[in-house]
Formats: C-alpha cells, sequence, structure tokens
C-alpha cells in the first residue's frame, strides 16, 4: 500500500515538476530519487512497516509475493532509469511526461501483482496499457513510432474487449468479482469457463504468447528504443505476475481445463519467438522476439503452477529483466541496430561489450548467470507436474535454438572487424553496467539471496 | 452443443433469464415494427436536396475531411472529462449525510486529484485558446 | 596433513585468478608478466593437486560443502566439491599436463600483440577452471556448470584467430554441437532428480545401489548421459566438430584434446560407473559407438593430408578407444587410457606445433619431409609419441590399450578383432605421418627450408617431459600378468570405482594376446616405413619400379588392403561424414533456418490479418474446448 500512494503521488509530482521546473537535470534527479523511495518504502512495508491502514474491502492483498516481486520491479526501474534517464529526455519535448507515465504504469503495476478482485486486475491492466500506448508514440514525429501506436492501441482494445467480456461471464455464472469466490465454485459451466478462455486470451495478449504476439514485434520496433527496453521488461513481468495471479487464485480448481491450453501456448510461443528470432537482422527486432520466446519460458510456470513455479517467476523476472534493461541500455548507445553495427564493438568499448555479453550468456542460459538458474527452476516446476514431459523437451531444445541469435550478436562484437558508431558514455553509465552485470553472475550463484526474502 | 447447454442450466435456474429474453424480444419486435410502419407509412419524396447531408440548416460545403485545429478537439474532450466526473457528486449528495466524515474526506482528495489535473492542464496552456 | 582437502578450493580458485587478471589487465601487462601469470596460476593448482593426490592416496575421499546453491521445495542442490582418487587423478592430468601447455604456449604464442596474447591467456586459464569445476564438482548440477564453461571455452579459443571466417564457423559448429550434447545431460539431470530428489553422486549412486531405479529409468538416463558424453568427447554421430575445431592455435588442441574437453565424457561415465553398470543395453551401446567411432575415424585418417587433422581424427579414434573401455566395463582401463593419452597426444600436438612454427605456419605434410635433421629434438620427441600411441611396450600407449584389448576380448573376440585392426591402423597412419614429415627429401619452398630451426628451449622442454612420461606413464597400470601387484591404478581407484568384474582370462592367453598385438604392430610400423620413408609428392611416381618389384607382399597389402581402405576412408570422409553426419547436422540448421523466413511472412504488419488469425485461434480453441473435449 506504501508503493502504490506514493507512485501515484510521485506521478502528480512529475506531472507538475514538469511544469515548474525549468532544468532537465532536476527533473530526471526527482525521479531517480522518487524511485529510490518508493523502493525503501516498500522494503519497509515488507519488514511490517506500512504507513496507511485502508479497508480494501478484500480487493486488494499486499503479501510477501507481491511486495518481493514489486522491490523487483522497482529495482530494474531505479537501474533503466539510472541507465537511460538522459535518453528518455531525448525522446520529445515533454521529458517530464514521460517520467509521469512511467510512475503510473507502476500503479498499474503494483495494483495487478496484488489484486483479488478482476476489477482491480482491470483497472490496473488499463492503468498500465493506456500510458503505454502514449509512449509508443511518444517520438512523434516518427512515422513509425506512430503507427506503432496506433497499432498497439487497436489491438489493445481488442484485448481489453476480451478481458471485460471475459469477466463479465464469470461474473454472471459466479456473482463474485472476488477471485477467492470463483475458486470456489463447485460446478464451474460453459459460461464460466468461457469466461476462463476469454481471460486466457486477453493476458496471452498481454505477455504476448503466440497467437496473440503479433502486436509485439511491430510495436516493440516501432516504440523509440527507451519505451520498448521498459515494456519489454518490467510490463511483460508484472503482467506473468497478473497471469500465474489470476490463473492460481481464480482458476485453481481447473487446472485441468487450462493446463493443455498452456501447455499448447507456451509451445507455440517457444517455437514463434525462438525460430523467427533466428533470422532477424536487426538487434532491436531480435530481442523482441526473444522477448517472446523468454515469454515461453516464463509461461512454463503458469504451466506449472506449484511452489517452485511462484519462485521460479521471480526468480526469472528479475534475471530477464535485468538483463533486457542492460542490453537495451548499451543498444540504445549504438547508431546502427544491425548486426553489423555490433561488429568490433569490443575493441572500441571493450567494457560495453563484456557486460553486454554477461547479459547475453544470462538470456541464453549459460551457467552461473542467473539466466540458467531460473530457466532452471523453470524446467524444474515444469517436471514436477509429472505431466507433458514432451513440453520440457521442446523448451530446452528451442533453448538451444536461442543460443545462435544471442551468440551472434557476441560474434560480432568480438570476432568481427568493425567501427561502431557510439554515443559517448557517462561514467555512471559505465558503473551501472558493471554492477548489473555483476549482480547477474551474483544471482547465478546465490539464487537464494532473492529467494530468501521470500519466506522470513 | 449438447455440452453448451447444460453447461448453462448447471450454472443457474433458466427461469432468471426469462425476463431478459422477454425484454429482447420486446425490444426487438419494437425496433422492426416501427421501421416497418414508417416505411409503409411515410410519404416518400425523392428529391436531390434530401439526399444532401443535413448541417444545422446550413447549406453544407468542401470536404468533411479536413484537418481542423486539435484546440477543438482538446476544448471538446476536456469538456467531456469534467463533465462526467462532476456525475459522481450526485450519489454523493444523496448519501452525504450517511458516510459522515470519512466520506466528506474521500470526497475532498477526489476533488484535490481533480485540481491537481485541473491545474496541470491550464499550466500547460490546453486551454489557451491564442497562440 | 588433513588439511590439503580444506582448502581444495583453491585449485580452481588459482585459475579464476589468472583469468581475472589476464583478462583485465590485457593491456597494461607486458607479455612475460602474462606469461608467467598465465602459467603459474596453473602450476600453483598443480601443486596443490599434488598435495590433494597425496591425501587421497591411502583411500580417504572428502566431500567439501561450501554453501546451498539452489533450493527449490524440497530439493536442495549444494555447491559442493567431491575430492576422491578418481578426481584427483583428472586434477593432476588436467594441471599437469595443462601447466606444460601453457608453458609452451607462452612461446609459441609470442607473436601475438600484447592484448591478444593476454586474451589468450585469460581464455586458456579459463577453460583450465572450468575443467577444474567439471572434475571436482560434487553432483551432476557442478559437473554440468564445469560441462557448459568448457564448451563456452572451446568456442572463444577456436575463434581466437576470428579474422578468418571459416575458424568461426568451426567455433560456432564446435559449441552448437556441443549444446546437443548438453541439452540430453541437461535431461538426464532432471530425471535424476525426479526419481533421486537429489544430484549428489554419493546419494544418487546410494540410490542406485539400493536397485531403486527401475529399468527404464536406468536405460534412459545412463543413454542421456552417454548422448551428452558424445557430444563432449567427440564421437558419433556428434564428433565432426572436433576435427574442424583444429582452428585453433595448436596448443589449444592440445589441451582440448589431450588434458581436458573431450576426456569430460569419459570422466562423466567413469564417475557414474555404478548407473552404467546396472544397464547393459547402455553398456553395449556405448562399447558399439565406441569401437564404429574408433574404426571410422582411424579409416578416415588414413588419407588425411594436414599435420594436426590427422591427430585429430586419431583423438576421435583413441576417444573410442576409451568408450569400446566403457562399454566392456573396463573403467579402470577407460581412465588408464585417458592419462597415457594425454601424455602422447599433449606431446603430439605439441610436437606439430614445433613443426609449424618451424615451417612458418604450413600445416600439409606434403610440403614437409626430411625434417628430422633440423629439428632434432622435436623428431625424437614425435618418434617417441608416435610409438606410444602405436602401443609398443614398454611405451606407456600399450599398457593402457593392452587393457581395453583384453577387457574387449573377455567381451567378445569379435570386438576385439575389430579393435586390434583399428590399433594396426593407427599404428599405420601414425607412423604414415611421422616418415612423410620427417624423412625422406625437403619438399616445401626454399624460403622454408632456410627458415627451418628447432623451436626454443620453453617448447622442446615440455616436450622432452611429455615424452618422458609418455615412456614411463605406464608403469602405473602394468597388467597382473606381467608384475605381480603390477596393477597400482585399478587399486588406486577402487573405492570409485568398483574391480572390473568378468571371466579372467588366463595369464597365457594374455601373454599370447599382447605378443599379437606387438608383433603386428611393428609389422605395420616396417610397412609404413617401406611405403613412406621416401615420400613423393606424386603418388603415382613415387614408387621406384625396384620397391614396387622388391616388395611384391608391400603391394599386394597395398591393393588388397591399403587401396580399398583409402577408398573406403575417402568414402567415409566425403560421403558419410559431409553428406550423411554434417547433411542432419546442417539440415537441421537449414530447417530452423526455412521456418524462421516462413513464420516471418505471417508478420504481415496488417492490424486486420492480426486480428484474423487471433480470432482464427481462439474459434479453433473454443471449438475444441466445448465440442471435442470430455
Amino acid at each position: 500500500m506504501n508503493a502504490l500512494i506514493l507512485s501515484a503521488v510521485l506521478g502528480v509530482i512529475m506531472m507538475f515538476s514538469g511544469v515548474m521546473l525549468k532544468q532537465k537535470s532536476a527533473v530526471r534527479n526527482i525521479a531517480i530519487t522518487g524511485l529510490f523511495l518508493l523502493l525503501v518504502v516498500n522494503i519497509l512495508e515488507m519488514s511490517g512497516m506500512s504507513f496507511f491502514r485502508i479497508n480494501t474491502a478484500g480487493m486488494m492483498h499486499f503479501d510477501r509475493f507481491s511486495l518481493l516481486f514489486n522491490c523487483i520491479v522497482f529495482f530494474s526501474t531505479f537501474v533503466y532509469l539510472l541507465l537511460s534517464a538522459r535518453d528518455i529526455e531525448k525522446t520529445g519535448n515533454y521529458y517530464a511526461e514521460y517520467f509521469t507515465l512511467i510512475f503510473f504504469i507502476l500503479c498499474g503495476v503494483i495494483l495487478v501483482s496484488s489484486f483479488q478482485s478482476l476489477l482491480i486486475l482491470f483497472l490496473g491492466i488499463e492503468i498500465i496499457s493506456i500510458p503505454l500506448y502514449i509512449l509508443t508514440g511518444s517520438d512523434k514525429k516518427n512515422l513509425k513510432s506512430n503507427e506503432a501506436s496506433l497499432k498497439y492501441f487497436l489491438l489493445g482494445a481488442f484485448s481489453t474487449g476480451l478481458m471485460l467480456m471475459g469477466i463479465a461471464l464469470i461474473y454472471g455464472s459466479v456473482g463474485s468479482f472476488s477471485t477467492a469466490q470463483i475458486n470456489m465454485t463447485e460446478k464451474p459451466g460453459a459460461l464460466m469457463i468461457a469466461g476462463m478462455i476469454l481471460l486466457l486470451f486477453s493476458m496471452s495478449f498481454k505477455v504476448s504468447a503466440a497467437p496473440f504476439h503479433f502486436w509485439t514485434p511491430d510495436v516493440y520496433d516501432g516504440a523509440p528504443t527507451v519505451f520498448t527496453s521498459f515494456m519489454a521488461t518490467i510490463v511483460k513481468v508484472a503482467a506473468f505476475i497478473a497471469f500465474i495471479r489470476l490463473f492460481g487464485e481464480a482458476f485453481g480448481n481447473l487446472q485441468p481445463q487450462w493446463q493443455i491450453w498452456i501447455a499448447l501456448i507456451t509451445a507455440a510461443t517457444l517455437f514463434i519467438g525462438n525460430i523467427t528470432a533466428v533470422f532477424q537482422q536487426s538487434v532491436k527486432r531480435m530481442l523482441a522476439y526473444s522477448s517472446i520466446a523468454q515469454a515461453g519460458f516464463m509461461l512454463l510456470s503458469l504451466y506449472a503452477m506449484n511452489a517452485d513455479a511462484k519462485e521460479g517467476l521471480l526468480l526469472y523476472s528479475a534475471a530477464y529483466s535485468l538483463a533486457t534493461i542492460g542490453i537495451f541500455a548499451v543498444l540504445i548507445k549504438m547508431n546502427d541496430y544491425t548486426f553489423d553495427g555490433f561488429n568490433g564493438l569490443a575493441k572500441y568499448q571493450p567494457l560495453l561489450a563484456a557486460t553486454t555479453t554477461i547479459f547475453l550468456l544470462s538470456l541464453a542460459g549459460i551457467p552461473l548467470t542467473a539466466g540458467f538458474i531460473s530457466k532452471f527452476y523453470m524446467l524444474k516446476a515444469a517436471v514436477a507436474t509429472g505431466r507433458h514431459l514432451w513440453l520440457v523437451i521442446f523448451a530446452v531444445l528451442m533453448a538451444a535454438v536461442s543460443v545462435y541469435y544471442y551468440f551472434r550478436v557476441i560474434q560480432a562484437m568480438y570476432f568481427k572487424e568493425g567501427q561502431p558508431g557510439i554515443i559517448t558514455t557517462s561514467p555512471v553509465f559505465k558503473y551501472t553496467l558493471v554492477v548489473l552485470a555483476a549482480l547477474i553472475i551474483i544471482l547465478g550463484i546465490f539464487p537464494n539471496l532473492l529467494l530468501n526474502w521470500y519466506y522470513f | 452443443m449438447i455440452y453448451l447447454l447444460q453447461g448453462n442450466l448447471s450454472v443457474s435456474d433458466s427461469g432468471s433469464y426469462l425476463p431478459v429474453a422477454i425484454q429482447v424480444l420486446f425490444v426487438v419486435g419494437l425496433i422492426a415494427l416501427l421501421i416497418f410502419l414508417t416505411h409503409i407509412l411515410g410519404p416518400k419524396r425523392k428529391t436531390a436536396d434530401k439526399l444532401q447531408s443535413f448541417a444545422s440548416g446550413i447549406e453544407s460545403h468542401g470536404d468533411a475531411r479536413q484537418p481542423m485545429a486539435i484546440k477543438y478537439f482538446l476544448t471538446a474532450i476536456l469538456f467531456v472529462l469534467f463533465d462526467v466526473e462532476v456525475i459522481f457528486f450526485y450519489p454523493y449528495a444523496v448519501i452525504f449525510k450517511e458516510l459522515g466524515w470519512n466520506g466528506f474526506l474521500a470526497v475532498l482528495m477526489f476533488v484535490g486529484f481533480f485540481l491537481c489535473g485541473f491545474i496541470y492542464i491550464l499550466k500547460k496552456g490546453a486551454l489557451k485558446w491564442e497562440d | 596433513m588433513q588439511n590439503a582437502l580444506q582448502i581444495a578450493w583453491l585449485i580452481p580458485l588459482f585459475p579464476l585468478l589468472g583469468f581475472l587478471i589476464n583478462g583485465l589487465g590485457r593491456k597494461h601487462l607486458s607479455k612475460s608478466a602474462i606469461g608467467v601469470i598465465g602459467s603459474g596460476v596453473i602450476l600453483a593448482s598443480f601443486v596443490m593437486s599434488i598435495w590433494v593426490f597425496l591425501q587421497v592416496k591411502d583411500g580417504n575421499t572428502h566431500v567439501a560443502d561450501y554453501f546451498n546453491f539452489i533450493s527449490v521445495g524440497d530439493l536442495s542442490i549444494p555447491f559442493a566439491f567431491q575430492l576422491d582418487q578418481l578426481s584427483s587423478l583428472f586434477l593432476l592430468i588436467i594441471t599437469g599436463v595443462g601447466f606444460l601447455i601453457h608453458v609452451y604456449s607462452a612461446s609459441y604464442m609470442h607473436e601475438e600483440k600484447t592484448e591478444h596474447f593476454g586474451r589468450y591467456f585469460s581464455y586458456l586459464n579459463l577453460f583450465v577452471f572450468s575443467m577444474l569445476l567439471l572434475v571436482m564438482g560434487g553432483n551432476y548440477v557442478i559437473m554440468f556448470i564445469g560441462w557448459e564453461g568448457v564448451g563456452l571455452c572451446s568456442y572463444l579459443l577456436i575463434g581466437y584467430w576470428f579474422k578468418k571466417a571459416e575458424y568461426n564457423k568451426a567455433a560456432n559448429k564446435a559449441f552448437i554441437m556441443n549444446r546437443i550434447g548438453d541439452l540430453a545431460f541437461l535431461i538426464a539431470i532432471f530425471w535424476i532428480i525426479k526419481k533421486v530428489g537429489n544430484v549428489n553422486y554419493h546419494d544418487v549412486f546410494q540410490f542406485a545401489g539400493e536397485n531403486k531405479f527401475s529399468t527404464a529409468d536406468i536405460t534412459g538416463i545412463t543413454l542421456l548421459l552417454f548422448v551428452g558424453a558424445t557430444g563432449k568427447s567427440a564421437q558419433i554421430p556428434l564428433y565432426t566438430w572436433l576435427p574442424d575445431a583444429m582452428a585453433g592455435p595448436t596448443p589449444v588442441s592440445a589441451l582440448i584434446h589431450a588434458a581436458t574437453m573431450v576426456t569430460a565424457g569419459i570422466y562423466m561415465i567413469a564417475r557414474s560407473n555404478v548407473l552404467y553398470s546396472l544397464s547393459h543395453t547402455t553398456m553395449n551401446i556405448v562399447a558399439i559407438v565406441g569401437l564404429a567411432t574408433a574404426l571410422l575415424a582411424a579409416t578416415i585418417a588414413l588419407k588425411q593430408n594436414d599435420i594436426k587433422k590427422v591427430l585429430a581424427y586419431s583423438t576421435v579414434s583413441q576417444l573410442g578407444f576409451m568408450f569400446l573401455a566403457l562399454g566392456t566395463g573396463a573403467y579402470v582401463a577407460a581412465v588408464f587410457h585417458v592419462m597415457t593419452h594425454a601424455f602422447f597426444k599433449a606431446l603430439l600436438f605439441l610436437g606439430s606445433g614445433s613443426v609449424i612454427h618451424a615451417m612458418g605456419g604450413e600445416q600439409d605434410i606434403r610440403n614437409m619431409g626430411g625434417l628430422s635433421k633440423k629439428l632434432s629434438v622435436t623428431y625424437f620427441t614425435f618418434l617417441v609419441g608416435c610409438i606410444a600411441i602405436a602401443g609398443i611396450p614398454p611405451f606407456s600407449g600399450f599398457f593402457s590399450k593392452d587393457a581395453i584389448l583384453l577387457s574387449a576380448f573377455e567381451k567378445s573376440p569379435v570386438l576385439y578383432g575389430i579393435a586390434l585392426f583399428t590399433a594396426l591402423l593407427t599404428a599405420f597412419y601414425m607412423f604414415r605421418l611421422l616418415f612423410i614429415t620427417f624423412s625422406g627429401k625437403f619438399r616445401g619452398t626454399h624460403e622454408q627450408e632456410h627458415h627451418l630451426h628447432e623451436s626454443p628451449a620453453a617448447m622442446t622442454i615440455p616436450l622432452i617431459i611429455l615424452a618422458v612420461l609418455s615412456i614411463i606413464g605406464g608403469f602405473v597400470g602394468i597388467p597382473e600378468a606381467l608384475m605381480h601387484g603390477g596393477d597400482k591404478l585399478s587399486a588406486f581407484l577402487s573405492p570409485v570405482i568398483k574391480p572390473h568384474e568378468g571371466t579372467p582370462v588366463s595369464h597365457s592367453t594374455e601373454y599370447g594376446l599382447m605378443a599379437l598385438s606387438t608383433v603386428l604392430v611393428i609389422a605395420m610400423i616396417i610397412a609404413a616405413w617401406f611405403k613412406f620413408r621416401n615420400y613423393q609428392r606424386s603418388e603415382a611416381a613415387g614408387f621406384g619400379k625396384v620397391l614396387e618389384n622388391k616388395w611384391y607382399v608391400d603391394e599386394l597389402y597395398d591393393k588388397i588392403i591399403v587401396n580399398p581402405l583409402n577408398k573406403f576412408g575417402g568414402f567415409l570422409n566425403s560421403f558419410i561424414e559431409k553428406f550423411v553426419i554434417d547433411g542432419v547436422v546442417n539440415g537441421v540448421g537449414r530447417i530452423v533456418n526455412y521456418s524462421s523466413r516462413q513464420l516471418r511472412l505471417l508478420q504481415s504488419g496488417q492490424v486486420g490479418s492480426y486480428i484474423f488469425l487471433m480470432v482464427l485461434s481462439m474459434l479453433v480453441v473454443f471449438v475444441l474446448q466445448f465440442f471435442l473435449r470430455k
């Protein structure tokens, strides 16, 4: 609750700071400080210090899972701002508004990570989506950005329609929005099942799972790269948390009904994401497909839906977000987004190349990185269900395919000659990258550092 | 299909949907009837004038899809926005005694946020008509 | 003296430190500093390994449990090292041979730029670190981490000279083929977790010892582990990366082929011997695959003209022998062969490096010849290596190969026959290589002839040390038949590997087999001597009429055995390898590429078509859910 209220207030503060303050750096510093505060109050709440006592009438519940997830989100956003705040400012004239929208999105993230009622879920999803439509189109002069924004809006509206229809059907059959109530339904009828499947579709859309992924490459490619980074990481993992909470808490007893669909969606997502990424020429577009592929892996936790899966998803969201934010931060600095643009980076910017390599290794799931451990948890959780082992084998195979396109970047950086055009980077940027890379390796060796928070 | 029907029955009593069904039938029937009646009874005069679009009695000219200043949209949308928000005061007006001070504080907060938004758009110059 | 085992974590730590120092300081350190640091850390590890070896010699074992690496639900995987006889033996091989290779590298790579020199040594140290992790790990997950690390480093090192696109391809091939094997390994780990609930060697083997695995489980797990091993240890069908991996600098080839990487698969199976002994099916498959690889690679090696390619195929062939030993249950013989092979193969590779160095980068043996006069040290050490690999007593290769042949004989005379035949081929092609390279007349350019020189001491001293080891290394495993109480190695390894069970062969039969193989090998060498001592580039004119007439037997042999074999080798090389195996591997790649293109077309950019596809899939789901399920 602390973080929810603070992030809303911070959003308003950012709004006014754009009007009142004339200096860009002041606005940026307020945003970074605000995010740090957000992280602090959230940690305080985790250790039992809640500043507000508000009766949410059972619509929200801040448990350890959601609080820890929020910590991960705030930390990732904090790192994201440290790395890319200057690039956010460069996108357009309304620099303070971009930060405002990011804080409002965080509000939505908090809602979807702690909802107990379908209403709050819907509100949260919309609070996340609408600012994103704006951010996607924030590069007003760029036709691609505008196109992406419109596409995102149209398709997003379509999925919102599906979600509302689903919620309406469920309300019609259960008579309640409360997830606990829905889960207690003894004999689910066709209405309920249909509603659940509609929710499954719309959530699949939000996490860009196949065959609802079509918007992802176009939007990620068209949006300004700084915001692609935000969308592909923080927003995506938030949608996953909503997904796993919804299907765990509201439809947990219906698992036999939806498990096969999730399994099929997972397989399709892994297949389409990984296979299509192979053929891309632009690193940015490759990362868009890679985010689909990684979503496929995260879907395994949904498929498994056991204790391992929840832990694994937390770990996965941290590992995936941090690594992807790092890669995007480097990508933004490049002049040329194709694979060839990375040629010879190791020679001119050894530090950038080395940290990017660690991020890529983590995404590819090479041991001693956080990416490996989180993939391991996912597969472990899926194996523990004891059914559909083909899915696990398929996932492992697809992970092997992913090595190909991640290593293409490493190969370009280290094994090819070239002169990458790169914008100069500040020391803070470099230090943050190094810390990020170190974190990924530390998490890869001591994953319990993160997961212990879940228990005590 | 049979499964679908069975599902329906198991959810709730089919009787509860009866009023809904009657209403649907009534609505559809009424509309069909009205269209049918106007079609039969109304006089028909087909002139070129009648096929033109009607714009408050003024003769229309030019293409409708012309670029228009964004200010019109902005003002209109802001109007709608504030108009809709005001609707929330009606229910409050009815039960403000029952809600007591807590309710008052909540509405005050609502107005406060509202005011913030208003100040923001003023400062941003969204309502400034001249450039 | 208990403390060596307590501080064993220093062993992998040293190379890691070396990696960090050399990697970070590659622009600031001088070449000699990099060389000293790079080799010094390995030496430190070697010293530690000896200490550990002395500790475990009397049957001590130690599992050092550092921290809880992964804990999911009721599964907990500790970060633990297991120090026992098997791992300490591998530690000695890796750090000992690795140290010599490092010293050699410091001289061999001296012409590289300082920055690249530092990069090279940091990779090399990281490689050794990964391999140590693999060997010391106390459970399958730690082994897997080292396993992947080795794959990654091999990728970096094979692609070290990255300016040539071909080399990059070789690096990619090595890495991806390894990954295919790794997947099987990973699935096997999951299977073990599912059944045992744990991946610690101790628990898994105890579980297996109590016969709690079902036959299907144990066969599945061991087969998957074996597939993992075929990737790393270059067996059919995943062996083609190894010959291509010659693209890396020669010392790297030596490190990959002799001391590390390829022996990982052998180590894994030897470590899991308790599991393997439970599954006869897997054992038979291992033996057959091993033998088939040994034969295939040996026939291909007959035709190769690149000095490093011959050695590469010979490595594949020798690894096949080791798998044959594993498959016939002679785990000790396999480990023994790993050890002797490490000595002589490192020797041969470093020797070939010395030759290439002297020839100014030339690798084609047809352009060499008569090098024995100019490169005397290299020549003699190379000769020792060839004798050792051919298996002439009392050189080390004889004893280990003999142990493998013996275990094959115990299993079935057919296996023995094929294995013996392969061993003869080994002798033949190795001496062909030796004679073409070192005897006869020089066939290179004048410039090269002028440039010929013996390598510096930093390169020849490792050669000499390895030559000595290749000569005497076999005595740790003298068979019981030759010396009472001779087989020290199996006694040493007995806590980890149960003594070989099989119908023991009588000593007289054993003598007979040894004599047979020795005589045949010597005959092969003589044949090679007459055929290749005056090798000329054009093969038809290469043989004087006198020689042909005088050695009619040789001619006959040539017609009946060598020519068909050459053709068969060529056929295998061009057809089976290029067409079938590469075809399958490339085919998979092509399918991925093709479907990638096709899938891309779905992404039309039209919102309408997106919505159409989405609605279509929703309809399918609804229809299936409501009308077809139940």
